[in-house]
């Protein structure tokens, strides 16, 4: 093996040198690395610092300029980075848990109780580390098992929880004029019970303004997730999974707003010289469908493009997409509830997911059957019918996980590919090249 | 024209040797799966009841769970193409396809032309797989191989609960304990087979004409108790478990 330690063998070719980051890229990298930073910091100084789940009305603590973490998306990054498993582990057998429940919950729960019982995560190399919370927030709009989670949390570590229930949207296209306004008072419910906790008065002009730079920023997104509607695409579809994180985390943050302009420019730039982020050339579109497997990222990556599979577009990134009118509190409160797919009814997601197929110009879909998000994996299980029927594309499911380690396989996720590749490859010279509608 | 399809599996290996991708002219299996000598030898049988060498071999084409693993070949296709081309050869009525492998199973969808159009297949679990039949054979200290006849012997079904290959395990030894038939209780394990299988089947969609490809094809329990649980026929063809070899060689043919 080649290296650059005094052992290593003589006349081995050198390393190839990585191509550095895009700027975008490590505007994120710095960006992510802050927002750690500054949560440590406040720690360290006695004040607050929140947790909170992915899709809470995050204009509140930007708001107060409290510093919040999110577990889902630490999560990710550290099971991306195949560190997880200690706290699966921990969660499983010390705290009991089953493997049955989400294993962002178990990573999470583990490792705040490896916390509580004053175990340094700083020190254990683990990256990013999380400051350990001194409030909660919970939004149950994409999810009710957060809801377990979050109780779990406060009863263990003795921190109160902000909590914002949203209803889901089983029976209805729209959210009912009752169900906005119980979402709407439950957010001016919270807001005074901050305003009690964090000692100040909730800035109502500052709220306006982060919701301004909120919309912004998620329309930014749009835009860039619109580009990779392009024959061939500038992105490699998989980017998107990495720059969901600006929108997760600091959502109504200036600083996303600066990361997603370079971006945007970015990808123009590849697309007037004819360029992508997708190696190699793009012999297939895919729709992914469900959150990315990733402590399997790079195995997926490294298997698609092997088989010139760009996965142009996902449902999964969408879900951050909370459009309202800055001022609206009661748009606000609305878009809560449907931002994420979870929410709707399966005919309902598959609607949009058909939408998609046709704009992105898809030749397939892939579907990760994720163990952990049963509530986004069952609508699949019917809903790709759906999908054969009315976007008349073939979908494959594989086995995976978001964060346990367990469940993917890599030569079934192959063969699934592979199968899925034949059949749009025979489909493509029966019908002729299906053409995307260029953003 | 000669082409040759080597379809190598997690506990078989199996090569087909075509003239013009219409004539078999050779057909060999060896029952060691990747990893083993398996491929090797299944490679050098087909080409010596040929009497061909290597050299004359138009091309070949891999298929099977070992496809990566073999290097004398010119190319590989996922068994799930193969297994719909091979069947589709073998019985061209067929428009749904069962394969049980050693630790896949798959629910093929072909069209009229033979084309596949889509497929289901389990999850990461061994249960309704070869595999799950290999271990019970083992319990049971029989041959996988002979199940099927075993089976025919059967007054009862002995009810296996579990799906789980290890639990599963557990249960016939406790009913082997328990003194029940042989007959009764293979019978039964065809029954879990199938109800696991057929679950997949319908997640897929039945259309007529199913044919099941594969070695555990070969067991005529499974074939019965799954035409059962689908209730409908199940086609077997004698050269079932030739069939991913057989799309291969077709495939190979058709990239000449």
């Amino acid at each position: 093996m080649a290296g650059n330690s005094a052992g290593e063998t003589p006349g081995a070719p050198a390393q190839k040198p990585k191509a550095p980051l895009p700027k975008s890229r490590a505007l994120v990298n710095e960006q992510t690395a802050g927002v750690y930073a500054r949560a440590w910091e406040a720690h360290e100084r006695g004040e607050p610092v929140g947790w909170s789940t992915a899709i809470f009305p995050q204009e509140l603590c930007e708001t107060f300029d409290v510093p919040v973490l999110y577990p889902e998306n630490n999560a990710a990054a550290i099971s991306a980075r195949h560190m997880g498993e200690p706290f699966i582990q921990h969660a499983e057998g010390e705290m009991k848990y089953p493997i049955n429940i989400c294993s962002y919950a178990r990573l999470n729960m583990g490792m705040a109780d490896k916390m509580r019982k004053a175990e340094s995560i700083q020190t254990q190399g683990i990256d990013p580390a999380m400051a350990p919370p001194a409030f909660l927030c919970l939004a149950n709009n994409s999810c009710t098992q957060l809801m377990k989670w979050y109780e779990n949390l406060s009863r263990n570590l003795n921190i109160p929880v902000f909590f914002v229930d949203c209803l889901f949207n089983y029976s209805e296209e729209e959210p009912a004029a009752h169900k906005i306004a119980y979402v709407r008072g439950q957010i001016e419910n919270c807001i005074r019970q901050m305003e009690e906790f964090f000692g100040k008065k909730f800035d109502w002009d500052r709220f306006l303004e982060v919701q301004r730079i909120s919309q912004t920023n998620r329309v930014l997104f749009n835009e860039i997730v619109a580009l990779n509607a392009r024959k061939p695409a500038p992105m490699n579809g998989f980017d998107l999974f990495n720059y969901m994180a600006p929108l997760v985390i600091c959502r109504g943050k200036e600083s996303t707003t600066v990361i997603l302009t370079e971006l945007k420019k970015e990808t123009e730039a590849h697309i007037a010289a004819g360029t992508s982020t997708f190696r190699g050339e793009e012999k297939h579109r895919v729709h992914w469908e469900g959150i990315a497997c990733w402590p399997n990222l790079g195995h997926n990556l490294k298997t698609l493009g092997g088989y010139g599979v760009n996965a142009v577009m996902n449902g999964y990134v969408t879900a951050w997409d909370v459009a309202y009118e800055p001022g609206d509190l009661d748009g606000m409160a609305r878009a809560y509830q449907v931002s994420s797919t979870n929410s709707l009814t399966t005919p309902g997601i598959m609607k949009k997911r058909i939408a998609s197929i046709d704009r992105f110009g898809c030749d397939g879909m892939l579907c990760h059957v994720n163990r952990s998000c049963k509530l986004m994996t069952f609508h699949i299980m019917v809903g790709r019918e759906m999908i054969e029927e009315e976007a008349k594309v073939p979908v494959a499911n594989f086995d995976g996980d978001q964060s346990d380690t367990r469940v993917f396989s890599e030569a079934q996720f192959e063969t699934r590919l592979q199968g899925l590749v034949e059949i749009m490859s025979g489909n493509r010279n029966k019908n002729g090249n299906k053409e995307a509608r260029h953003a | 024209m000669l082409t040759m399809g080597l379809d190598i599996g997690s506990t078989a290996c199996k090569s087909i040797i075509l003239r013009d991708g219409e004539q078999i002219l050779a057909r060999s299996v060896v029952p060691l799966g990747t990893g083993t000598v398996g491929p090797r030898k299944a490679f050098g049988e087909a080409l010596d009841l040929a009497g061909v060498a290597r050299s004359e071999i138009d091309r070949i084409l891999l298929t099977g769970y070992g496809r990566f693993s073999f290097d004398d070949a010119d190319g590989q296709m996922s068994e799930v193409s193969c297994h719909a081309r091979g069947i589709y050869f073998l019985l061209p009525s067929v428009r749904t396809v069962v394969d049980i492998g050693g630790q896949d199973v798959k629910a093929l969808r072909l069209s009229e032309k033979g084309a596949l159009e889509n497929f289901v297949m389990n999850d990461k679990c061994a249960a309704g797989t070869g595999r799950f039949l290999g271990v019970m054979a083992g319990v049971m200290n029989v041959k996988t191989e002979d199940l099927g006849a075993l089976s025919e012997g059967a007054t009862e079904e002995v009810s296996i609960s579990n799906t789980c290959t290890v639990f599963a395990e557990s249960e016939v030894i406790s009913r082997l304990s328990a003194g029940v038939r042989l007959a009764d209780l293979t019978a039964g394990i065809h029954a879990s087979v199938a109800k696991r299988v057929a679950s997949l089947v319908f997640r897929g969609g039945v259309v007529r004409d199913v044919a099941l490809s594969g070695g555990v094809a070969l067991n005529r329990g499974v074939v019965r108790a799954l035409a059962r649980e689908l209730k409908i026929d199940v086609l077997v063809h004698p050269d079932c478990q030739m069939a991913g070899a057989i799309g291969a060689a077709l495939f190979a043919r058709q990239q000449l």
